[in-house]
């Protein structure tokens, strides 16, 4: 058992190593810059995924959504399977009607709950609802 | 938001048959002090077999021309960017429902005590509309405006992210001087998203500006340590300073 565990680790150190390696070898052979544009498209949506997971895990928040008679874990796991784009459309959809304030505050705890309680059909506020009545 | 406003030194330009897009740009683009007619757009907006500008186009031509092109779409919108000075060209239908008249103009100008929204909108006066009746007309053009600025200033009420999009957009027609202003106007008003400093650090790169390139993705990197994309361009450029 403990010549196991040891050899396991070994095994890990020498992956790990071979890891760093073939990472450098990655960053020494690139070949050109990495684009902005990527770069934008890639840390936005996951910036927004983020914000919106980060909002349904509050605890205010998510006292309301079971008391709504929702699974949290259910949400989420919805909220997972929207695309970037999909997301991206929420959050703009959201500060629109937010009137152009920051979509921080009160109205943004409404419009997440909104968001869960469209994700399972109970509500069609926003656009990518997929919902047919 | 204020009552009224009133933007000093738009241009008031007649347009050439046809050619109210590429006006509308002329005069945003003239009141920003350069030196560009509605023929210079016109070359890269126009499409002669449509007898008009294709909203695509309004926006790639000014970014052609070096400036910082993004869409807004509400009336808090368009109030605001007027009320910052910024004018803001709209996308309208002049005519009946029969008989459409699709038109861009520039707002220069609102006044709600005296019910009126103040365009240049191709002719050598100025345009005066109510409320009710702008609306109307903006509404048949789904409320489609555009914000077009010198890379120095920014729009006040469009998210960050698509301004950090107009600023690649500025690099993918190859603006890199244009695109490394609006990065680095951007950086200052947004210091803490390392993007800003990551695009000035690819823009100034692209100009040969090995230095500069090597300094704003250092910056990046201090602003968040943990970007691969940050770490690999700027190994990729200290290697090409070595080398």
């Amino acid at each position: 058992m403990g010549i196991l565990t040891l050899s396991k680790k070994g095994v890990a150190v020498v992956l790990s190593a071979q890891l760093l390696f073939a990472t450098q070898a990655v960053t020494m052979a690139q070949a050109e810059m990495l684009g902005t544009e990527a770069a934008i498209g890639k840390y936005t949506a996951l910036a927004n995924r983020d914000a919106l997971l980060d909002e349904m895990q509050r605890e205010d928040i998510r006292a309301e959504i079971v008391a709504l008679g929702v699974d949290p874990l259910e949400a989420e796991a919805r909220l997972a399977a929207l695309s970037d784009a999909e997301i991206g459309t929420i959050l703009t959809q959201m500060e629109r009607d937010n009137a152009g304030a920051d979509v921080i505050g009160t109205l943004f705890t409404i419009f997440v709950i909104l968001l869960v309680t469209d994700l399972l059909c109970f509500t069609r506020f926003f656009n990518f609802t997929r919902c047919v009545r | 938001m204020p009552t009224r406003a009133q933007i000093a030194g738009v241009p008031l330009i007649q347009q050439e048959d046809f050619f109210c897009g590429p006006t509308s740009i002329a005069m945003v683009m003239q009141w920003a002090g350069a030196d560009v007619s509605q023929q210079d757009v016109a070359a890269l907006a126009f499409s002669p077999g449509a007898g008009g500008t294709y909203l695509a186009d309004m926006i790639g031509s000014s970014r052609r021309l070096g400036q910082l092109a993004v869409e807004v779409s509400t009336f808090d919108q368009l109030l605001a960017e007027v009320a910052a000075g910024h004018p803001v060209i709209v996308f309208q239908n002049l005519g009946l429902g029969i008989a459409p008249l699709w038109h861009y103009g520039v707002v220069t100008g609102y006044d709600f005590a005296r019910d009126e929204v103040y365009l240049n909108s191709g002719q050598l006066e100025q345009m005066v509309m109510p409320f009710a009746v702008f609306e109307r007309t903006w509404r048949r053009g789904d409320f489609w405006g555009l914000v077009v600025l010198p890379p120095d200033q920014l729009p006040v009420s469009v998210a960050q992210t698509d301004i950090l999009s107009a600023a690649a957009a500025l690099e993918r027609v190859e603006q890199f001087q244009a695109a490394a202003t609006l990065y680095e106007t951007g950086a200052e008003e947004w210091p803490d998203n390392w993007l800003w400093q990551f695009g000035l650090g690819n823009a100034r790169y692209a100009l040969g500006d090995l230095q500069g390139a090597r300094q704003a993705l250092r910056r990046a990197r201090a602003v968040d340590p943990t970007i691969p994309e940050v770490r690999a361009n700027l190994a990729f450029v200290e290697a090409e300073l070595a080398g």
